[in-house]
């Protein structure tokens, strides 16, 4: 890796961690919403928005902008956190999270606010949803990209393995799938609530470019995204590793905190560590 | 009253109009390995780059389309009334309606209009789960005419739009002059003693009651409401402020189908005039040719004519 390339690693990575930060002080401040899963994909997200993403926050409507869409829509704290740094709407807004009236509502919502591309929350829907948005790309002949990111618990909806054949029936090169595979779904270890077997075996067997990576890895996070965009002929998979509730050590692969809020003891001991630097 | 027999059937006669209107402008067509059923196929054998089949999967297909309809452009989305409006009604609920997508459902073999097939087939609680949801508006043609203005409308209409069609052919009713609008509906038949709304298949057994009611001296008047949500509420207050009292009649579950809501409505209104409505009550129906499982369950010019004469003698009898 060259000198600047390794820098902008490092700026990746302090990205990553101040979307930590908000995460964390956004669900405090609603007192509800899901930290665990929010915090496992910033490091995905962060690479997306601050890195391989072709979006402008001063014209979110851009037609040729490449389109995100949260199927795990739980975690919205970490979209919600990103659109803000990067100027879709104030940083103070991140306050109103799930309050009467605001645009941050607890799933995504498209139209209320700038960044968001389909309604979703409902799990396997979102996936489905950017299969559309990637077969409208192609009949508008489009160059942009399709980014569609899950969880790996969400992969019991059986709606998903009908996107993914959709996927690869319509050879959707503009759609790359993100599985943050945390391991942890609401009731425990995805391992004992349903246990998926080979993700990347199973995309793979559905016709998906697969590939295997280290989602905390910033370079190879950076990197698994730039060739997936490029890839010809038939959509990619990127199976990211992930540690749910990363970057917090007391919510790090923790099933509580896949839907709590911090109270404040918790909240000033996340946010120290946040702030320390800690990875 | 004696109608000539229509050609083909609703779902056909829809899907012809949406081939038409392929011509001039870019919707796409979404469906579930149903096609030759649906007879979305037609529109496939000619734009097959915006038609797109996702096989026996209509939670996704549902889905996607409403991905497709955020990016701005209009799907029509074509399958059975059971699967449309039950296996992917949380699609189209949190997904189409709730962000206001132009996606348009065309779902055939609503009610019993496909008796043959049997109750995993017949969409006979459609219209409560399609009427219940905010932004969506709910057309249901009853002929050829009616079926391809019924597409046009739907298309014209912005937002989610769903329009109930039959698996067999039936009846002309309209020519091809006739208007259709959004929150319209159409007087089949004068009369002045009772009115019969209806839509769909009903409004054919309705005429059929009117016609055996002529003749012993009560004068129905039969009102086609294709247009279920939203409805024509002052053109069926006008009909019953000439006669009296109102049936309604449809092809649906009894409870919360539009006959339970216009209850409802003249209640809230504060209209009082003797009032029914027929649908299944409270059962599924079952397989069998189509007269005969009408005629089983009550959806037939002779139990509607019954339930006519009860309801006219009780508007006498309160004078």
């Amino acid at each position: 890796m060259s000198e600047n390339a390794a820098y902008r690693i490092k700026e990746l990575e302090a990205k990553a961690a101040q979307l930590r930060f908000h995460i964390v002080d956004m669900v405090y401040r609603a007192q509800s919403g899901h930290c665990g899963g929010s915090l496992s994909a910033a490091d995905i997200v962060a690479a997306l928005y601050f890195e391989v993403m072709n979006i402008d926050a001063s014209n979110p409507g851009w037609s040729e902008r490449d389109r995100f869409v949260l199927s795990k829509g739980h975690a919205c704290p970490v979209q919600y956190g990103a659109l803000a740094m990067k100027g879709f709407f104030p940083l103070e807004e991140l306050g109103t999270l799930r309050k009467l009236h605001s645009r941050l509502q607890g799933h995504p919502v498209a139209g209320k606010l700038p960044g968001i591309e389909v309604t979703s929350g409902s799990l396997g829907v979102g996936f489905c949803e950017a299969i559309g948005l990637a077969l409208d790309a192609k009949l508008r002949k489009g160059g942009w990209h399709v980014w569609a990111l899950l969880g790996d618990g969400e992969l019991n909806e059986g709606a998903v393995w009908e996107a993914a054949q959709a996927g690869a029936k319509f050879g959707l090169d503009n759609i790359t799938a993100i599985v943050d595979q945390n391991g942890l779904q609401n009731d425990g270890y995805c391992q004992d609530i349903m246990p998926s077997g080979s993700i990347a075996g199973k995309f793979r067997s559905f016709g998906w470019e697969t590939v295997e990576i280290d989602g905390h890895d910033m370079a190879a996070v950076v990197n698994a995204l730039r060739q997936a965009a490029g890839a010809g002929g038939q959509p990619t998979c990127i199976v990211a590793k992930t540690v749910k509730g990363k970057g917090v050590s007391f919510m790090e692969n923790k099933r509580e905190w896949h839907g709590k809020a911090p109270n404040e003891a918790e909240y000033a001991r996340a946010t120290l560590e946040l702030k320390g630097g800690r990875q | 009253m004696t109608l000539s027999a229509a050609p083909m059937p609703t779902r056909k006669a829809c899907s012809l109009r949406m081939v038409e209107r392929g011509q001039k402008s870019d919707f796409a067509v979404f469906e579930s390995d149903i096609g030759y059923s649906t007879y979305s196929y037609l529109f496939g054998e000619k734009y097959p780059e915006r038609y797109f089949n996702f096989g026996i999967a209509e939670v996704s297909t549902m889905a996607a389309a409403a991905g497709m309809a955020s990016s701005g452009r209009t799907v029509v989305i074509c399958g059975y009334g059971v699967f449309l409006t039950m296996r992917a009604l949380e699609i189209a609920r949190s997904f189409v309606c709730y962000p206001k997508l132009d996606v348009k459902i065309l779902s055939s073999h609503g009610g019993v209009t496909a008796a043959i097939d049997g109750v995993t087939h017949q969409a006979t609680e459609d219209i409560a789960f399609m009427t219940t949801l905010p932004n969506m508006k709910v057309l249901c043609p009853c002929d050829t005419v009616s079926a391809g203005a019924m597409f046009d409308l739907a298309m014209a209409t912005p937002g989610p739009v769903f329009v109930r069609l039959m698996r067999d052919p039936l009846f002309e009713l309209y020519g091809k002059e006739a208007e259709f609008r959004l929150g319209g509906s159409s007087i089949a038949r004068k009369g002045r003693d009772i009115t019969i709304a209806a839509y769909g298949d009903m409004v054919f057994e309705a005429l059929a009651t009117a016609d055996s009611l002529s003749g012993k001296g009560v004068e129905a008047e039969v009102m086609d409401l294709y247009s279920i949500k939203p409805l024509d509420m002052p053109g069926l207050l006008a009909s019953i402020e000439r006669t009296g009292a109102l049936l309604v009649v449809e092809n649906h579950q009894s409870r919360n189908g539009l006959g339970a809501f216009i209850g409802d409505s003249l209640a809230r209104a504060g209209v009082r005039v003797p009032y029914d409505h027929i649908g299944l009550e409270e059962t599924f129906a079952e397989s069998g040719d189509y007269r005969g499982v009408l005629e089983t369950y009550g959806l037939c010019s002779s139990h509607i004519e019954a339930v006519c004469r009860r309801l006219f003698a009780a508007k006498s009898d309160s004078r």
